[in-house]
């Protein structure tokens, strides 16, 4: 595999004759080249003497500069050019991304038949063009190099005939033995997918399980018991004037957060005239992203959850308190503030405990939530997992009746407590078979491996919830001998089809009759291909003239997955009362651990990323590991000495199950709780994550076979060796400077500008504002002719969860560097999202100051280079290789840099990067750009840094080059909105606003003008660095 | 050239001695060609009549040389050849040049100054000047008659003055040049 | 010449004729090397030889082998650099200053210390390059324009002020220094024995025969470059110091930084001189020309210097504190109080407690405490510079930014190399050419020694007509 070739277009691929035939000259354009006519080539020179001089005076010219400059790598132009792409010209196809339960419609950004950029699809009603860190990583996966390069039989390389042949004969075999077959898969939210298995399903008689390693079988079974509807609602946070959530980390990693961090963010904006702003009450025993953006945050105990719901039931309906509350005063206000939100209100958990969901049933239920803000009309379908069936999975395998089993995107030896179950029991299944697209735990155990293609080079559709759907198309021939696993499933009964075929045929017979404003279905086809999304009911772009027509099939649609049906609550509010009070408050001595979904890692699937890999945590800021959170108490009592990352290893007990993990301490933790990721310490992946911390999955328990995220009566004893944990930021506290400005939503509203800092200076004159003075004469040279670009971030409504700086890594092609180099504080990224605990020292007590208080308020501020107009960096460069471009840009001109480090010193911000390695080529930091694979990843547009040069933040200077050129092409200025960085685009809370400041028009220009009064502060104003990124201050509803 | 140039060469142990005796024996109407001394003999100069050096005005003039030329390569740079936004300051923000500009001063001014003393002395690398006694860099005191110049004296006259005048020793040197 | 007092000590001890001094000086040029010189050279040349394998690997691997981040983006690399460019402010002083201010007992130390100044420079330099990214582009920090057309320097940076100041300030100093050399040389040349050193000393000492009128031109020459030199030696910390006061970064954002850094010049300077004269005095058997005398009214200055750096260690703080400004306020709290406190700490006693014990005269007079006192000096200066960079660097604006720096394997590697060539050029100059100004010793020999058997009575007998010979001089 090592000796593998990439191939670097169709012709090479294709082994066209021209191709072949020049391949090996070294100037294999004419030196006439005449483009109408493509077939003149080198054959057709008379070489005679004045050729042989030409030849030689360049030869001459080429080596002289060859001496002097890196050498020009051979590439072979199109011949004949493919008439859909040009060279140096994106072309962005849409296609949907569903992984780990996780859906978002995308838009692909290729170059020269690569892809290279995941960017959010804005036609879909779902994510709404949003896209978060792991859809952003996706691109990175599909150019592992570690993926299966073809079918594997008993982990040795093998071929599709043998394998197909060896498949069929055991599916039949087991058929004739009447030995079970299994079809082991996580949630399938294709509905063709779901076709086809279901036919493989009859033609071999398999019994088809989902789970899900992020299982919500809790609300599916409560829902099925309160409404008859075993799915997931569809909650819209947008309608909501109150949140409460236990323990559901809906910003971050529950269910749909993507989705969910837009709509949210929607109550949270105060721009544009927006005056009101939604309150969020967050129960939670560990620190997440929800409950660091909410306006009330408790920390409870994990073991005390239900009694919390509870007793918010029992405040809402007028029940009596609940024996094991401490403290309800919050749980009181919530219930008041519900109370008077009715119908505008929602209250989650993120319990997989059917009685505790039942309880939050009743709540909403009784709060009448669900005709307005939970729709369980048009459910979520990305949660489909059955616990039950699961476990009787296990018990069948264990029992050795199941005579085949098909792993497909499933990998439970890895992602389930049951792991050893599991891989003792396949041990003795005569056929197992796994479509795992790169090595895995469960792929190398099974018989056969018949390696999927990754998403982006396959065919496909989706239906995240009902009603809506969208397609996958590829965006890339295969790169390695991988199948369609749908057309491996029907080959293997017996059935030889083309899946695009099959996708069409089911979209026609199903979906192109539920619509009538395309009358033909190639048009439906084309359409929807292009849109990427389908959907009927939702707000489609190509409307017909006849507004009733959607109405209709919309309603049709609606029907048929009875939405206008009204729910009535049938839940057992008395027996799942007994029981949560009999379950809960019973934590003991013992501590709570809690075992959550990372906002990088989820569930570990796409684990062996090294973007991912590499992504700080936006709430502990560290990366490369997972580690268990402890609370400060417990860390004292066990004499951890925690500095500047430093920190030590702990022993976690649990039963007989023990094992050794870093600890780090968390802020906000609950006193009697823990907390360790899970998706870390995978076992078979590729080189870069492969027992890289430690698997959570192993530690989950089972109620009534439903998976539980907590154990209780954990054991913690420290050790004595130290331990170093990568953080990018190890200083948790702002120190009390005005890097931060926020205000509490009253003061707010009583003056606009509460919070804001105002530097001055005493000068002869008296007071004047720091920004007022100078020593230079305004000159011109900060004029902006033509464009003046900036960028407004929301403090408001950034809910830090990381997404830019994955999008900025792909974009900008910015180096995987590696946990050693993390911890040496040289991490590359761009944009970086300073995470702020409050501290309650006092102002002047300085190392007091640098604690965190122990229910801490949390800021998350985005962090990149401010573009100042008086840039410290650009006067000390000693070579002019950073200077300011007339838009207001601060350039970075890497081939003049010295690398005296200066500017990046003398740069308040210190968003300035330095390559203190050569990282491409590198066999020290052997990530993605280390290999002609990962290579492929590369962003053309954007340099590759070399060593000892400095680099940093641009605005994606060459997206807005494109955008520029573009409206050039057509004679016009760029729109507003036409123009976004990459952390802009993907932004799921819609935080960044990037734009034109020259264009009154802009909506930045607006969001300026309307708060530069306001909220709008820049940092460091004192210093009179005149920064081109601006801040609106942080608001909290809370009294 | 086979023509020969005869000096006669007085030898004193001391400074002041050879100064008294280049007083003595100027008055007398001698020519001296040349004292040669192991260390600067403070009013020596005075003694054989030399005028003040100009080396001085040297110095200056190759100095303001140095100043203009660093201000024009900055105005001409930064302000003409390619103006840049740089941090937000005017293009041409003098007092930013005045490091510069100094630093070229000085080196202007010494570096002109050496030359030109070295090109007035004949001093360079290599180069070869006449050595009438050794021991002038060492320990003596070296007094030098060109006997061509005094013709009026005979050289016997010539050597008692410098006896007279306190020379340890009185030696006739003939240059072949 | 003035008449010798009865109240100023001898510059020159021991009775010394003009051929002594010839005699004395020229011994360890002309003899074999002595045992204890070759066991000095080779150890030089072992450390320039291991710190030139670090300096490879720096240049080969990457500044990554440095224990930079992207936090502290200067540590070891400029702190020794500024400390060597200190180090090298005081031969020019000695030579300039002193020779202004007519100080006759600079006479016999000014050689050795403008060698000194050289050979520092020269480190300091070789720390410009090191700390570079791409040190081959090196040439881009002249104003060359460039090869796409005109790309000109940044004459607003600092940096480019210390390109030009570093290298005006090596220029003069090698040209003041070889000047001052030339009689010497031709000295050597007149005594060589051999062909080798007379056609080697011959061609160095530029032909030069002790001619009165050139005489009187390179006393006019020395006087002026003198005079050049002296605003040169000012304005090349000046300038240093402004690498640091005319950035935003509380901690080097600091208009005191110009005298404050040149003071500290000549403080290390000096502490420098100091401690080679001593081993050279010892080695080279000098007590006769490098009296108590000298240690002495050099021991005085670095009392003097010392207290100057430590009234600016205190008067940071106070208008840290006075300006109202919160970051400067606590990036001073911060060095005192914070993680690099042993530092800070480090760095006043060294500077500011340890000179102040020679207002005592008997440890003044002490070699061996002159020479202790010497060495932590310089420990101090280099501490000093640590804190200023690191101590303001490692926690600035921002804290989520904030981090700690610790120096790797490669970066005491860099600065053994650094020490590595200096003493290596130091001892090859102490072997080959002459440490004391002959010339000049003689210049002074009868004002300043004791009185000479030989040209005593003439002298006293004539007195009275120099007087009035040198006055008109003056």
């Amino acid at each position: 595999m090592s000796n593998k070739v990439y191939w670097r277009g169709y012709e090479e691929l294709t082994n066209d004759v021209e191709f072949v035939k020049n391949a090996d000259k070294e100037f294999n354009l004419p030196a006439e080249y005449d483009p109408s006519n493509p077939s003149s080539s080198l054959e057709n020179l008379s070489n005679n003497r004045r050729d042989f001089l030409k030849m030689l005076g360049f030869g001459a010219a080429a080596v002289s500069l060859a001496a002097c400059e890196t050498p020009v790598r051979k590439a072979i132009p199109f011949l004949n050019k493919p008439e859909e792409y040009d060279p140096t010209i994106a072309n962005y196809y849409a296609s949907t991304y569903f992984n780990e339960g996780e859906y978002c419609s995308v838009l692909v950004k290729t170059r020269e038949g690569r892809p290279i950029k995941i960017e959010g699809n804005t036609l879909s009603s779902i994510n709404k063009g949003a896209t978060s860190a792991k859809v952003q990583a996706s691109v990175l996966s599909l150019y592992d190099k570690e993926r299966y390069t073809g079918p594997q039989a008993s982990g040795k390389p093998s071929t599709w005939d043998v394998l197909d042949k060896a498949v069929s004969e055991g599916l039949s075999n087991a058929k004739a033995a009447g030995q079970k077959v299994y079809l082991v898969s996580e949630t399938i939210v294709s509905p063709t997918t779901q076709k086809a298995i279901a036919e493989f399903a009859t033609a071999s008689g398999a019994t088809h399980v989902q789970y899900d390693p992020a299982s919500v079988d809790g609300i599916l079974s409560a829902n099925l018991e309160s409404f008859g509807v075993r799915a997931v609602p569809a909650y819209d946070f947008s309608k909501a004037k109150v949140v409460v959530s236990f323990e559901a980390d809906f910003l971050g990693t529950w269910i749909s957060s993507t989705a969910f961090s837009r709509q949210f963010a929607q109550t949270r904006k105060l721009i544009n005239g927006k005056k009101e702003m939604s309150r969020l009450f967050a129960f939670e025993s560990i620190m997440t992203l929800t409950g660091a953006n909410a306006d009330y945050r408790k920390a409870i105990r994990k073991s005390d959850e239900g009694l919390y719901v509870l007793a918010l039931y029992n405040a809402l309906t007028g029940g009596g308190a609940v024996a094991g509350v401490k403290d309800a005063k919050l749980i009181e206000q919530a219930a008041k503030d519900l109370l008077d939100a009715r119908g505008r209100s929602i209250v989650v958990s993120g319990s997989n405990d059917k009685n505790i969901q039942l309880l939050v049933n009743a709540i909403n239920n009784f709060l009448g939530n669900y005709a307005s803000t939970i729709d369980l009309g048009r459910p979520l379908l990305t949660k489909q997992g059955d616990d039950a069936k699961f476990a009787s999975f296990i018990n069948d395998l264990s029992g050795g009746s199941v005579g085949a089993v098909i792993f497909y995107g499933a990998n439970p030896v890895y992602n389930h407590p049951d792991a050893d179950a599991i891989s003792k029991g396949l041990k003795s299944v005569p056929l197992s078979v796994s479509f795992a697209d790169r090595p895995d735990e469960t792929a190398v155990l099974s018989k056969f491996v018949a390696p999927d293609h990754h998403y982006l080079e396959a065919w496909g559709d989706a239906s995240p919830k009902k009603g809506v759907y969208s397609l996958t198309q590829p965006t890339i021939s295969p790169i390695f001998s991988t199948r369609q696993a749908q057309e491996s499933l029907m080959k293997w009964v017996g059935r030889d089809i083309s899946y695009y075929e099959y996708l069409k045929a089911n979209w026609k017979s199903t979906l192109y009759s539920t619509q009538n404003w395309y009358n033909n279905f190639q048009d439906f086809w084309n359409y929807s291909l292009h849109d990427g999304v389908f959907e009927p009911s939702g707000n489609n772009p190509r409307k017909p003239a006849d507004e009733t027509l959607v109405a209709s099939v919309g309603a049709a649609i609606v029907d048929a997955v009875a939405g206008n049906k009204t729910f009535n609550f049938a839940g057992d509010i008395p027996s799942a009362t007994s029981a949560v009070t009999a379950e809960y408050g019973k934590g003991g001595d013992g501590f709570d651990l809690v075992i959550y979904e990372s906002v990088a890692m989820g569930t570990g699937s796409q684990a062996n990323n090294p973007w991912l890999l590499e992504m700080p945590d936006p709430i502990t800021r560290a990366c490369w590991e997972n580690y268990l959170t402890l609370p400060k108490a417990l860390a004292e009592k066990l004499g951890l000495k925690v500095k500047e990352g430093k920190t030590g290893l702990v022993t976690l007990t649990l039963g007989n199950q023990t094992i050794e993990i870093p600890a780090l301490v968390q802020p906000g933790q609950h006193a009697q709780v823990v907390g360790l990721a899970l998706g870390w310490g995978r076992e078979v992946t590729g080189k870069a994550a492969t027992k890289i911390g430690k698997n959570a999955f192993a530690l989950l328990a089972k109620k009534d076979n439903r998976l539980q995220y907590f154990r209780t009566g954990a054991k913690i004893d420290g050790k004595s060796e130290s331990y170093d944990i990568a953080h990018v930021q190890t200083h948790h506290t702002v120190m009390g400077r005005p890097v931060i400005q926020e205000a509490k939503f009253n003061e707010y509203l009583k003056k606009p500008n509460a919070g804001r800092y105002y530097p001055v200076v005493q000068t002869a004159e008296g007071e004047v504002p720091a920004s007022t003075l100078s020593l230079w004469k305004a000159g011109s040279v900060n004029d902006r002719p033509n464009h003046s670009w900036g960028m407004v971030i929301d403090l408001n409504s950034c809910f830090g969860c990381g997404a830019c700086v994955i999008a900025c890594s792909s974009e900008n092609n910015v180096p995987v560097v590696g946990k050693q180099e993390v911890l040496n504080r040289r991490e590359m990224h761009w944009i970086r999202i300073d995470r702020y605990y409050s501290s309650d020292a006092k102002h002047g007590d300085f190392s007091a100051m640098e604690d965190p208080s122990d229910e801490p308020e949390v800021v998350f501020q985005p962090m990149m280079c401010q573009h100042c107009n008086n840039a410290p960096c650009e006067t000390v460069c000693p070579v002019l290789a950073t200077t300011h471009s007339t838009e207001g840009l601060n350039q970075m001109t890497y081939n003049r840099c010295i690398g005296t480090r200066y500017c990046a010193n003398n740069c308040p911000y210190k968003v300035r990067r330095f390559n203190w390695f050569s990282y491409p080529k590198n066999n020290d930091y052997d990530y993605n750009v280390n290999n002609d694979l990962g290579r492929m990843v590369l962003n053309p547009d954007v340099t590759v840094r070399a060593r000892g040069v400095m680099e940093k933040c641009s605005m994606c200077i060459q997206r807005i080059q494109e955008g520029k050129l573009n409206a050039k092409k057509e004679a016009r200025r760029p729109v507003d909105g036409e123009i976004k960085t990459a952390c802009a685009q993907v932004c799921p809370s819609e935080a960044i606003t990037f734009g034109d400041m020259g264009d009154a028009q802009s909506s930045i220009s607006k969001v300026i003008a309307e708060q530069k009064d306001e909220r709008l502060y820049y940092m460091l104003e004192e210093i009179n660095t005149k920064p081109g990124v601006g801040y609106l201050t942080k608001i909290r509803n809370k009294a | 050239m086979s023509d020969s140039k005869k000096y006669l060469i007085g030898v004193y142990d001391d400074d002041t001695v050879l100064l008294e005796a280049i007083y003595a024996i100027r008055t007398k109407g001698v020519k001296v060609l040349e004292a040669f001394t192991p260390f600067p003999v403070h009013g020596i100069d005075d003694a054989l009549g030399y005028k003040r050096s100009r080396l001085p005005i040297a110095a200056f003039m190759f100095g303001a040389t140095g100043t203009t030329c660093a201000i024009c390569l900055q105005v001409l740079t930064l302000g003409i050849d390619w103006p840049m936004n740089i941090g937000g300051k005017p293009n041409l923000a003098y007092p930013a040049f005045i490091p510069v500009s100094f630093e070229a001063t000085v080196l202007f001014a010494a570096l002109g100054m050496v030359g030109t003393f070295l090109v007035a002395s004949g001093l360079g690398p290599g180069a070869q000047k006449t050595v009438f006694d050794p021991r002038s860099s060492d320990d003596k005191f070296v007094l030098v008659l060109d006997l061509e110049k005094n013709s009026k004296f005979s050289q016997e006259q010539l050597s008692l003055f410098l006896k007279e005048s306190g020379a340890s020793e009185v030696n006739d040197k003939e240059i072949i040049g | 010449m003035q008449v010798t007092s009865d109240v100023r000590e001898p510059l020159v001890t021991g009775g010394k004729t003009l051929k002594d001094v010839t005699n004395d000086i020229c011994r360890q040029v002309e003899g074999r090397p002595s045992r204890s010189w070759i066991i000095a050279f080779v150890l030089a040349l072992i450390t320039l030889a291991y710190g030139t394998y670090c300096l490879m690997m720096t240049w080969f691997v990457g500044l990554g082998l440095w224990g930079l981040n992207k936090t502290v983006g200067w540590a070891w690399d400029i702190t020794n650099f500024v400390w060597w460019v200190g180090i090298g402010h005081a031969g020019t002083l000695i030579s300039a200053i002193l020779l202004l201010f007519r100080q006759k007992w600079r006479t016999s130390i000014n050689r050795a210390a403008e060698a000194m100044t050289i050979f520092a420079v020269l480190c300091a330099a070789s720390f410009i390059l090191m700390h570079m990214g791409r040190p081959w582009l090196a040439y881009w920090t002249l104003p060359l324009g460039n090869t796409y057309g005109s790309l000109w320097v940044n004459f607003n940076s600092p940096l480019v002020w210390d390109v030009f100041a570093i290298s005006t300030y090596l220029t003069v100093s090698v040209v003041f220094w070889y000047i001052g050399l030339i009689p010497d040389l031709a000295t050597i040349r007149d005594r060589a024995t051999n062909k080798v050193s007379r056609l080697v000393y011959g061609t160095l000492a530029f032909g030069w025969n002790g001619a009165a009128k050139d005489w009187s031109r390179f006393e006019s020459v020395s006087l002026i470059l003198a005079g050049l030199s002296t605003p040169l030696v000012l304005s090349v910390h000046t300038i240093v110091s402004m690498d640091f006061a005319t950035s935003i970064i509380p901690g080097w954002h600091t208009t005191i930084f110009p005298p404050y850094f040149v003071a500290g010049a000549i403080f290390s300077g000096f502490a420098m001189v100091l401690s080679l004269m001593l081993i050279t005095r010892y080695v080279f058997h000098l007590e006769d020309y490098i009296t108590y005398a000298h240690i002495e009214s050099m021991n005085k200055i670095i009392t003097l210097t010392g207290s100057i750096v430590g009234i600016a260690y205190i008067t940071e703080f106070f208008i840290a504190w006075y300006s109202g400004v919160e970051y400067e306020g606590y990036a001073f709290i911060n060095r005192a109080s914070g993680p690099y406190w042993w530092a800070y700490w480090a760095m006043m006693t060294c500077n500011v407690v340890s000179p102040q014990l020679f207002w005592i005269r008997s440890v003044r007079r002490s070699l061996l405490a002159t020479f202790v006192i010497s060495v932590i000096v310089n420990i101090g200066m280099w501490f000093e510079r640590f804190v200023i960079i690191v101590t303001s660097l490692h926690r600035d604006y921002v804290p989520s930014s904030w981090a700690m720096f610790a120096p790797t394997r490669y970066d005491i590697g860099d600065y053994i190399f650094s020490f590595g060539l200096f003493f290596t050029l130091f001892l090859l100059f102490a072997k080959f050419l002459p440490v004391i100004n002959m010339a000049e010793v003689k210049a002074i020999i009868k004002s300043a020694s004791e009185p000479d058997p030989h040209a005593g009575s003439k002298a006293s007998k004539l007195g009275g007509k120099e007087v009035e010979v040198t006055d008109s001089n003056h």
